[in-house]
């Protein structure tokens, strides 16, 4: 089940962990992975910089425009760069590009002000932006005119923070509940064995579901339930891995030292149950990240104008047709994220796997 | 066998009890009058009182339950706030629509993923073993939402292969179908790789290659026979998955099934119809995973129950 705790503990341990530190990362598909949440790590700190505009600033002259529009890689003297004309959308319907100014695109200029790092920063440079009078809109911008990248860049968060509250949850709970539930056994270990059934007969997003429609919509609520329905896989797994320690000798050896026998489970059997655990949890970053935007897109879980990627697609699904842009880039941006944890996930159980 | 039968569903009798009891709670959890809550926003002050009496509101808990079970077992779920219809019948006009679904998202499912996990098997470790994994990770981490809908702009819209959205003819059933599937194939082609390199590694295999069966028979009759079992299964679990999965689908294609009736119905707080897709789909899958339970004995005939 999970790499062997027997023997001199110490001696193992230093071994055993450059091994699976060298298999992971002689994964290509398990670093393609770490990148990708790397990447995102990086956005959500400093998304203020990367964005270069206001996630919520509606503009009626620029709704739904599609990327790339009134951007051209040569200047007004044939110069090469990027340079951004000003498009805005006419009311018959169509998007007028006035081609007469062109600006550069440039890196690190001058933009709004914000506050960085809880207030400890303040700045007005953004990563890229426009030197001069228009935007630009590097992926386009939705039905209120907002811009599609800023409003992605300022949502990353909401998403990782709902895995990692919700993943959280999961463990605190529901590793707790299992290991105590296998080391004690007995009628305690059946009445909670029975009480995870009942939550694993809730197949997939449904347990997050119908705790929403109970308790309310919205995002907090959305981390909770997702983070509630975590819970019967943590306690599956931590009782499996703790059942099959109980029995070692390590377990006996410490009560015969005299240790408690609960404390010998939270100081013994559960950190050598951590392998599975720690794998499950970069999945479940994935599940949970999905079943947040899946609630989100449902009208389940976050309101408007909160810019989170499921509820940003389920608007984009309304003008389909006319501006596919708006759906497409949240959808891949969910995409990469989940299968950046699914990428480690997988690469970490076969690094963790004791028979590989 | 039929002992067997007896003892597994009599296993199954304290979840579907615990499904009861969460589904009575929901309205009873819920912020607000629960009697308004099952009476609909836009009852009146007689309607909602009728609703208390009816549904004995205004007893305790335990009558309350009491009075909701033996509902349940007369097959009555309570009426529909938005329609005025029983529940009963919306849930059996919607029902076989998501069973239709769900079954043509595991055929695709096993028609494409069992073949991609041969070849991730056999091409181990090699370049396309990777192309292969790297797919089916995709595939698990794409939204389905967003897949249905990139479905319908490209196949729908653009080229106008199929309808856009409802229910009707076989071609209304393809994209969803392909959209629900989605994550299933990956699982399956994953489940279908690793079994068969289980059985590749086994005794009787390598006595049949010693014995100069050529590889592609060793695979295809001995090994696979072999693998599907485990791959069989998980397809069944998959199908029981997928009654919640549809959820999702079936907003985004607008297809009259049971989860898209759930999410309707919680966006407008018709909570006794709630309360009946929640219970429905949740006992569904119960009996479901028994079904794939007995299944596995009657695919591989070296279990033996009892």
């Amino acid at each position: 089940m999970t790499e062997s705790p027997a023997g001199t503990k110490t001696g193992r341990r230093a071994r055993a962990v450059p091994k699976w530190r060298r298999r992971l990362f002689s994964s290509p598909l398990a670093v393609t992975g770490m990148v990708i949440i790397g990447f995102f790590l990086v956005v959500v700190v400093a998304a203020p910089f990367i964005a270069p505009y206001s996630p919520s600033q509606q503009s009626l002259r620029t709704t739904y425009i599609p990327p790339g529009t009134g951007v051209s890689f040569r200047g007004p003297d044939g110069q090469l760069g990027l340079w951004v004309s000003p498009a805005t959308r006419t009311p018959v319907g169509g998007v007028t590009v006035d081609e007469s100014e062109q600006y550069p695109v440039k890196f690190f200029v001058r933009g709004d002000s914000y506050e960085w790092l809880f207030g400890l920063l303040k700045s007005d440079l953004k990563l890229f932006g426009v030197d001069g009078p228009v935007k630009f809109y590097l992926l386009g911008t939705d039905e209120q005119g907002r811009d599609l990248f800023s409003r992605l860049v300022h949502g990353a968060w909401i998403s990782l923070f709902i895995g990692l509250i919700a993943v959280a949850i999961g463990i605190l709970i529901g590793v707790p509940l299992g290991s105590v539930s296998a080391f004690i056994g007995g009628s305690f270990d059946l009445v909670v064995q029975r009480i995870v059934d009942i939550m694993l007969a809730f197949p997939g997003i449904l347990l997050a579901i119908v705790l929403v429609a109970t308790f309310g919509t919205g995002l907090r609520n959305v981390m909770i339930a997702v983070g509630i329905a975590s819970i019967p896989i943590y306690a599956r797994i931590a009782r499996s891995s703790v059942l099959s320690l109980k029995e070692r000798e390590f377990v006996e050896a410490a009560g015969a030292l005299g240790r408690p026998r609960l404390s010998t489970l939270f100081r013994h059997v559960i950190p050598n149950s951590l392998a599975p655990i720690i794998v499950q949890s970069s999945l479940q970053m994935a599940v949970a990240i999905l079943f947040a935007a899946g609630l989100g897109f449902l009208g389940l879980g976050a309101r408007p104008p909160q810019p989170e990627w499921g509820l940003m697609l389920a608007r984009g699904r309304e003008y389909l047709a006319v501006a596919p842009h708006v759906a497409t880039f949240p959808g891949l941006a969910i995409v990469a994220v989940v299968l950046g944890f699914n990428l480690v996930g997988d690469g970490l159980r076969d690094a963790l796997d004791p028979r590989g | 066998m039929f002992g067997y039968l007896i003892r597994r569903i009599l296993t199954a009798v304290p979840a579907i009890i615990g499904v009861v009891i969460i589904v009575f709670l929901m309205v009873r959890l819920a912020p607000g009058d629960p009697a308004l809550l099952l009476a609909g926003e836009f009852a009146d002050q007689a309607t909602i009182e009728r609703i208390r009496v009816r549904y004995g509101l205004d007893r305790s808990q335990p009558e309350q339950f009491a009075l909701f079970v033996s509902g349940l077992v007369q097959g009555d779920l309570g009426t529909s706030t938005r329609t005025n219809r029983p529940v009963t019948s919306d849930l059996a006009r919607f029902l076989p629509n998501t069973l239709e679904l769900a079954a043509g998202a595991v055929l695709v499912a096993l028609l494409i993923g069992i073949p991609a996990g041969i070849i991730s098997a056999v091409y181990r470790n090699t370049w396309i073993d990777m192309v292969v994994t790297f797919i089916a990770l995709l595939g698990v981490s794409m939204p389905v939402f967003w897949f249905g809908l990139l479905a319908i702009l490209y196949f729908s819209v653009n080229l106008s292969w199929f309808p856009v959205a409802g229910r009707g003819t076989l071609q209304h059933l393809i994209l969803p179908a392909i959209t629900l599937g989605v994550s299933s194939t990956a699982i399956i082609a994953r489940m279908t790789r690793s079994a068969l390199l289980e059985v590749l590694s086994q005794d009787f295999i390598r006595t049949a290659r010693a014995k100069g069966v050529e590889r592609r028979k060793v695979i295809g009759k001995h090994a696979l026979r072999n693998a599907m079992i485990p791959v069989v299964t998980i397809g069944g679990l998959e199908f029981g998955q997928m009654l919640a999965g549809a959820v999702l689908t079936e907003t985004v294609f607008n297809w009259p099934g049971i989860g898209r009736l759930l999410v309707d119905s919680i966006l407008a707080r018709d909570y006794p119809v709630v309360q009946g897709a929640v219970l429905l789909i949740a006992i569904a899958f119960i009996l479901i995973n028994i079904v794939i339970d007995l299944l596995y004995g009657v695919i591989d005939p070296r279990i033996r129950y009892d």
